[in-house]
């Protein structure tokens, strides 16, 4: 399971996300539980790169070490992330703040947590172009309106006086994606950002996010269960399970021929409306059991090399 | 459907109060939530329950189940009518139809240990007398849901959420249902406990013969259990029946909609691109081919070339609309003539009951006086145009709309004018009507797109009938007319101007609306 296994998306320079060997274990009372194991991935400028895996797989953690919002129990055991060139996994608060916003951006799985109940849709997309753009309230309020008309929400001058609660789930949703948008920033991270809405709105999310995408030019790690919204709209996938990437390439060829056993199985448990519901094959359990017996056996191999400095 | 069913359910129908809305003093508002539906489930039937959220299929779940009461409608279990059932008889038969809740982390007891939640049904029953004899069952239970008996001493929190909903599982069977209600049950989990749940469902479904009522958003995971489907909109069914085919070949606009929005995991970079075409700018199309068409004012002009292009394009029946029947012969004998006067109100209530398989409104009735606001009639003349182009209109789409829903969705037309858009000189009352019947038409647009009626706005100039023919030419034939309204239900448009004259009108009015006021005010008729 080493990175060099991993082709990366060009030379290490052009890409604008680099995670390299990346370790992350929760600190306990008696010993540390290893989250990520080796993690490597690579993501060019435009890119739009899928994170897929289960619930417990880490992926959810890789963008929130990305955005230097992990937990404070988490250690960061080895390796590194750069963004741009430059390690951000121990950045001072200041440095954080500056690199948000204009260099990162987050679309949050559930934004009525992510919006704050208490005030205004306006305000709050305000306050993100006065924090980070330096604008004055007239600037502000002229580019939250063009924001909002950028993410196809109808009568923008309604909705700038609402509050969150006042919207429905995909309206949240577009405010959410207005305010990752804002600053103009480099790389976005989507965490599972449709899993809570209908299918319709799903697709018109997604839509929404590709386009602004499109015309933003920023690169978006998507991270997600689904497999067929990575097969929609991602240039690249990575596979997570258990903290390790089993593989990473091309969404064509990880979705049409995958190398890796447990990618085809996940692919084989995804129902189908266009297929009998009798070809629906859950993952063999053999295979997640074979699994999790080569993540410890990783782990017994990483304590001994001594590369451990937790 | 030659077996008797085991649970059927007839115009049923609910209402709750709405909260929401309710004032400070006093009972709160009612709101509609299940407007008739019908179903029938046989012994060993499973049937997929589809829609968005607030289409209504969790509260029809717990309404087959009595956790509600029908406002109106009968449900028959076994044979039974349950709908009116008080409590405690109710509580002998609750044993054969049992739910399963969508989340298992709010509707398993925190404090209560898995092997207790298993075993309360069982005590509740008295299907077990002792304590051993308890534990012997929920053992039991437990192994057949893939859960191991050390599963029994664990809290529900202690359990990942595939276990979680395994328990749920094991509790709906306890007792040996007949029936198994369940309410989006994999929504919150990921690939692999989802695939093993459904799973689950199919083994469990063919070892006990059980019946099973799959609530869902998402049609693939439906597919994966059931044999049958029903998809709801706002209460009501738009679609039933055998789920290959209805997946292969979807007849409801809305079931398309659904099914397209569905990511499967096949590489297709396009998606996303298409859906801003299709999604965020809704566009809805229908056949005129084996359409059930209304013309209204079909005795004559434009209603006349109405029918023959219904005709022409494969209609399968055609319900030609006018005052006076007498004397109208029919061209064709897919044609019947009704007498329907727009202005009558009781007239088309008759007439939506008496023509339920309409799927193709065409609006066409209308009058022009043709006078100034200074002639003595005006105000007469002012309220006929009025009660006939407007308020006709807004009678027939208001009794016409749930037709149309029940049948899919289908196509209202409303046959306007382009005075709609820009005024003419010496017919101002006219215009006013027509301007009045297209904001209408916008409002019955919105109003009806969620039931997935395309509703169209025919706005062309002068046609040479007898009520445009005063005017100078280019006069439009009325064939053009009707083709070119028919041709915008199959492709979607919404507003057209058919002919050079109202489409350079309303392209100037987008470039230019003083140039064309001007313009028009310099044209004075006679």
């Amino acid at each position: 399971m080493s990175a060099a296994r991993i082709p990366p998306a060009g030379t290490p320079g052009g890409s604008i996300l680099s995670v390299r060997n990346l370790h992350l274990a929760i600190a306990g009372r008696r010993r540390h539980t290893p989250i990520l194991r080796d993690v490597s991935l690579d993501i060019a400028p435009g890119e739009v790169h899928g994170l897929v895996g289960e619930s417990g797989a880490g992926k959810t953690m890789i963008g929130k070490v990305i955005l230097g919002i992990q937990p404070s129990r988490a250690r960061i055991t080895g390796g590194s992330v750069l963004f741009d060139g430059a390690d951000i996994t121990h950045l001072s608060e200041r440095e954080r703040r500056r690199l948000m916003g204009r260099g990162l951006g987050l679309i949050p799985q559930d934004p009525m947590t992510s919006l704050n109940p208490a005030y205004r849709i306006g305000g709050q997309i305000a306050d993100v172009l006065r924090l980070h753009l330096g604008m004055n309230r007239t600037a502000a309020r002229a580019r939250t309106l063009e924001l909002l008309h950028d993410v196809h929400i109808r009568e923008p001058e309604r909705v700038l006086r609402q509050y969150p609660h006042e919207l429905s789930g995909g309206m949240r949703q577009r405010v959410s994606i207005a305010i990752a948008f804002a600053c103009r920033p480099k790389l976005i991270v989507a965490d599972e950002p449709t899993t809570a809405l209908d299918v319709t709105v799903q697709r018109q999310v997604l839509a929404l996010i590709k386009q602004m995408q499109a015309q933003e030019g920023a690169s978006i790690l998507f991270v997600t269960h689904d497999l067929g919204v990575v097969a929609k709209i991602c240039d690249r996938v990575t596979v997570l399970h258990g903290g390790r990437v089993l593989e990473a390439g091309d969404t064509r060829r990880i979705v049409e021929a995958s190398q890796h056993e447990y990618t085809r199985a996940l692919m084989a448990a995804t129902p189908r409306h266009d297929r009998p519901g009798d070809l629906l094959q859950p993952v063999p359990e053999t295979l997640t059991a074979r699994l999790d017996e080569e993540a410890l056996a990783y782990d017994a191999a990483y304590a001994a090399a001594g590369t451990h400095d937790g | 459907m030659a077996e008797p069913a085991l649970l059927e359910a007839a115009g049923l129908r609910l209402s709750l109060p709405d909260y929401s809305r309710k004032p400070p003093f006093g009972a709160a508002p009612t709101v509609d939530i299940l407007h008739g539906i019908d179903l029938a489930l046989a012994p060993g039937d499973t049937l997929g329950i589809v829609g968005e959220s607030g289409s209504g299929k969790t509260s029809l779940g717990r309404t087959l189940v009595r956790l509600y009461k029908p406002t109106a409608g009968r449900i028959l279990f076994d044979g039974q009518d349950i709908s009116g059932l008080p409590e405690d008889r109710l509580r002998p038969l609750r044993a054969r139809f049992q739910m399963i809740f969508q989340d298992p982390q709010s509707s398993l007891n925190p404090r209560r240990r898995v092997a207790d939640i298993v075993a309360q049904p069982l005590r509740l029953h008295g299907r077990a007398s002792t304590a051993t004899e308890a534990r012997k069952q929920v053992d039991a239970l437990l192994e057949r849901v893939a859960l191991r008996p050390a599963h029994g001493e664990r809290y529900p929190h202690e359990l990942s959420g595939g276990e979680r909903q395994r328990v749920g599982i094991a509790r709906a069977i306890a007792l040996q249902p007949s029936l198994v209600v369940a309410d989006e049950i994999v929504s919150g989990l990921d690939v692999s406990s989802q695939a093993q749940i459904l799973a689950l469902l199919r083994e469990l479904r063919q070892d006990m013969g059980l019946a099973l009522l799959f609530i869902g958003h998402d049609l693939s995971v439906v597919r994966t259990v059931c044999d049958r489907v029903m998809v709801m909109l706002n209460g009501r069914a738009v679609e039933q029946g055998d789920c290959a085919a209805i997946f292969a070949a979807p007849k409801h606009p809305y079931t398309r909609r659904l099914l397209n929005a569905i990511p499967l995991p096949d590489v297709d970079p396009d998606w996303v691109a298409r859906t801003a075409e299709n999604e965020l700018g809704e566009t809805l199309t229908m056949d005129v081919k084996d359409s059930v068409a209304l013309v209204t004012g079909a005795n004559r002009g434009v209603g006349e070339a109405f029918v023959q292009a219904l005709l022409d394009r494969g209609a399968a029946k055609v319900y030609a609309g006018m005052r006076d029947t007498g004397g109208y012969e029919a061209p064709d004998d897919r044609v019947t003539a009704i007498g329907l006067d727009v202005t009558d109100r009781e007239q088309v209530a008759q007439a939506a009951a008496a023509c339920g398989d309409v799927t193709l409104l065409v609006n066409n009735a209308g009058v022009n006086h043709n006078q100034p606001i200074s002639a003595d009639m005006a105000q007469q003349n002012a309220r006929e145009e009025m009660e006939v182009n407007f308020f006709g209109t807004m009678e027939m789409c208001r009794q016409f709309g749930p037709v149309l829903g029940d049948n899919g969705g289908g196509a209202i037309v409303n046959m306007l004018s382009i005075l709609a858009r820009v005024n003419l000189p010496m017919i101002g009352t006219y215009c006013a009507s027509k301007a009045a019947t297209l904001s209408l038409t916008q409002g019955v647009r919105a109003e009806l797109a969620a039931q997935g009626t395309l509703v169209v706005a025919v706005m062309p100039a002068a046609i040479d009938t007898r009520m445009g023919n005063m005017n100078p030419p280019p006069l439009e034939a009325p064939a053009d007319v009707a083709n070119a309204a028919l041709d915008a239900v199959e492709a979607g448009e919404e507003d057209i101007y058919p002919g050079v004259v109202a489409d350079g009108v309303s392209e100037g009015l987008a470039a230019d609306p003083k140039g064309v006021e001007k313009q028009f005010a310099e044209y004075l008729p006679g």
